[in-house]
């Protein structure tokens, strides 16, 4: 019953208002966060058992008749729905504590849920337009979120974030009419054949020029990543979690891949824009990081420089590559999300995110001090944490390809970055602790137990990472390797 | 066809107008009649959903909400637009206009199609059993902006 | 495809353009916003005539009509936050969004 991944969240959102009025705060915290840890749980166990014949087509029925609700599984979509659900289960359990302040947490759940609907939809549909209909859904809920603060800041990020996207997704559209247009079909099994017949070159080139801008943006991919460093920092810290490290990921990285990998297939010529946009990503975000004051703009800088390595690594086109970039998108979200989250702790106990102003506080917060580490190291790619092992995929993949110099820049946006993931730690956690501090406590139960939980994975994954890699990695890594096979023959209904 | 493209041209020339026209209730007014206009487009292309919802919706419903916010956004100080703007803009549209004339001039049979499969008999067998999971989409984005309005007007407590 | 659809082409790359014209030029948040809407007309103009021209006109309509109604939450949405905007600055000038650097 995979239509569940789209319909429960929904319906879970459906009821909080109410549940918030019966009970303000135990309600829609049980309710929201039972609602993502059964959807991880379903995708963690069930998902593996049911592809493992193939992709699962779920055609729905309704009295009979065949209902135009058409949703695969296969194993790319099982590992979005699997991070999807993860961070967002640790991003809603630190919300527990961490929304107290914001009010009406009912209705921050419910648009949480309606977030998470539509990802999840977005991740299982295969029809073009239904998964722009879906990525609007997240996107119009994460307007929301972003401003939830109603503070000045807050309002300013999210009226921009929103003009922005509102454009890509206006580009978007337009791709998909040109589709329309050229193979008359909407859903990707259609659309791979249509395409492979018309061999339509420069109006592909136009449509795809579109999706890659329309794309791309939600990806935060430089040139279009302008908005990434405002949005995601004034967010409370759980949904700048969520943003940076899921719906970035599933709206932008997923639905760029999706349709250039097994929609249109990955011509050289695309192959080489994506190293070029990955790579001038990587770097210049990179560059970008090490000038900011602001913890979590830093860490905002970081994301589009990680999603920069996750399009380098997809853009190669070698099974190796792609299952490299698939692997460090996985590791990302972790990390990011759990460096979101810690700096929300800090921001909660010091109200500032203006590094110069903290100091020490690892006396005071050692476990959130610790997880950050973690977090940082899985970034910066240091063994044995799972980040290094996916950089480390994604470099030798880049040599094998014969891109040696791709592979150095990769090397050395890899040392950038953990040289300003060391000055946060140092800057914040370590050194003498400021004695406007002095007070601080450690951040409340389920922020904590959140971030532990993500620091635990990284370390476990970074570990366990060949097993990993081969149960839920490689299947992904497969499917878009196939190109258009993977979607051209089996997928039709 | 003249009476269509007639109607397109107005269609332009209003939401022009919706931009560049500084009061900001004949704005809202020039793209409701911009909105009906396209609507009659739909109805003459043989489209009459489309029409009847852009008309109900986009001509009435968006347009009240735009003058909704425009009353409740009215005792601040006027924003002054940029002059250069103003004078920069229709040239630019202009060119534009002729860049956009000639690049169609230039697709026009360049553009392979295949034939598209059967369709469904009905509007009513289209929407909802051609493109049910956007339905399901739609309920989503209704809640969404529904849940996003709630939030965004929410009480604060005073201590917040 | 059709000539016709050129011509319809023609102009929601018109109002495309407009929109996007608009947007860089405009400062007042709601003309920003009444500059994006037109942007969605162009697209569902777009998005309309090349159905007419696959003949697939049933299946074109219902893509514009959810194009529609996720535009009214859209707009919804976006309207709430300039109100809000709005309360704070008490200004519509997007010059005073200038506080996040970009």
């Amino acid at each position: 019953m995979i239509i569940l991944f789209v319909v429960l969240p929904l319906i879970v959102a459906g009821l909080l208002p109410l549940a918030g009025k019966v009970s303000r705060r135990v309600l829609p915290d049980l309710l929201a966060n039972a609602t993502l840890l059964f959807l991880l749980v379903y995708a963690a166990v069930a998902g593996r058992a049911l592809i493992a014949g193939g992709p699962v087509l779920k055609q729905s029925f309704w009295l009979g008749e065949a209902v135009g609700i058409r949703l695969a599984l296969d194993g790319l979509s099982l590992l979005m729905l699997v991070v999807v659900a993860l961070v967002g289960l640790a991003a809603s359990l630190f919300s527990i504590d961490y929304m107290e302040h914001y009010g009406a947490k009912g209705n921050y759940y419910a648009l949480y849920l309606v977030m998470m609907a539509g990802m999840n939809g977005l991740v299982l549909a295969t029809d073009l337009f239904s998964l722009y209909v879906f990525l609007e859904v997240a996107a119009v809920a994460s307007y929301a979120l972003v401003a939830y603060g109603l503070g000045h800041d807050e309002l300013e990020a999210a009226f921009k974030y929103l003009m922005l996207s509102v454009v890509a997704s206006a580009f978007l559209v337009a791709g998909i009419a040109v589709i329309f247009g050229l193979t008359g079909a909407l859903d990707f099994a259609a659309v791979a054949s249509g395409l492979r017949e018309l061999n339509a070159g420069p109006v592909l080139g136009i449509a795809a020029a579109l999706f890659l801008l329309g794309f791309g943006l939600k990806a935060a991919l430089v040139p279009f990543h302008a908005w990434l460093p405002d949005a995601h920092p004034s967010a409370p810290a759980p949904i700048s979690a969520v943003l940076s490290g899921l719906l970035i990921k599933v709206s932008g990285v997923y639905a760029l891949t999706r349709v250039f990998l097994n929609v249109f297939g990955l011509t050289p010529a695309l192959s080489t824009v994506l190293l070029w946009l990955g790579a001038v990503s990587m770097v210049v975000a990179a560059l970008l990081a090490l000038g900011q004051k602001d913890m979590k703009r830093m860490l905002a800088y970081s994301s589009i420089s990680q999603v920069g390595y996750i399009v380098l690594g997809i853009g190669i086109g070698t099974p190796l590559g792609i299952a490299g970039g698939l692997f460090h998108l996985f590791n990302h979200a972790l990390a990011k999300g759990l460096l979101f989250l810690t700096s929300g702790s800090v921001q909660q106990a010091t109200g500032t995110r203006d590094l110069d102003e903290m100091g020490g506080l690892a006396k005071r917060m050692p476990v959130t001090a610790a997880t950050h580490l973690i977090g940082a190291l899985s970034i910066s790619g240091v063994p044995p944490l799972n980040g290094f092992w996916s950089k480390l995929i994604i470099i030798v993949a880049l040599v094998q390809a014969g891109h040696p110099v791709f592979a150095v820049v990769a090397v050395l946006a890899s040392v950038l970055t953990l040289w300003y993931y060391l000055l946060i730690q140092r800057k914040a956690f370590f050194g003498k602790l400021n004695e406007k501090w002095a007070a601080v406590k450690e951040a409340p139960f389920w922020m904590t137990a959140a971030t532990v939980l993500l620091a635990l994975l990284c370390l476990g994954i970074g570990i366990l990472f060949a097993s990993t890699v081969t149960t839920w990695v490689q299947p992904a890594a497969d499917v878009l390797a196939d190109g258009i096979h993977a979607v051209a023959g089996s997928w039709g209904f | 066809m003249i009476l269509q493209t007639a109607l397109l041209i107005g269609l332009v020339l209003f939401s022009v107008l919706a931009i560049a026209l500084r009061d900001l209730l004949k704005s809202a007014i020039s793209l409701a009649v911009a909105s009906l206009l396209l609507g009659i487009v739909f109805f003459r292309m043989g489209a009459p959903y489309a029409g009847v919802f852009e008309i109900s919706v986009v001509a009435g419903l968006i347009t009240v909400l735009f003058i909704l916010t425009i009353a409740l956004t009215k005792s601040g100080e006027e924003v002054r637009e940029s002059k250069l703007a103003n004078v920069v803009f229709p040239v630019v549209f202009v060119a534009f206009l002729v860049i956009d004339a000639l690049v169609m001039k230039e697709l026009v049979g360049k553009v392979p199609a295949l034939a598209s499969g059967a369709e469904a008999p009905t509007f009513g067998e289209a929407l909802w059993k051609g493109r049910t999971l956007d339905l399901i989409g739609q309920i989503a984005v209704i809640l969404a902006g529904v849940f996003a309005v709630l939030a965004l007007f929410r009480k604060r407590d005073k201590h917040e | 495809m059709s000539n016709t659809w050129y011509l319809y082409l023609f102009f929601a790359a018109a109002l495309v353009g407009a929109g996007l014209l608009g947007l860089l030029g405009k400062r007042n948040l709601i003309k920003l916003f009444i500059a994006i809407e037109v942007i969605g007309k162009g697209i569902s103009l777009l998005l309309l005539s090349t159905g007419l021209a696959k003949a697939s006109l049933l299946t074109a309509q219902a893509l514009v009509v959810t194009y529609i109604v996720i535009e009214v939450s859209l707009v919804a949405t976006a309207l709430a936050l300039i109100i809000n905007i709005y309360r704070h600055k008490r200004s519509l000038d997007v010059r005073g969004l200038a506080n996040l650097k970009g």
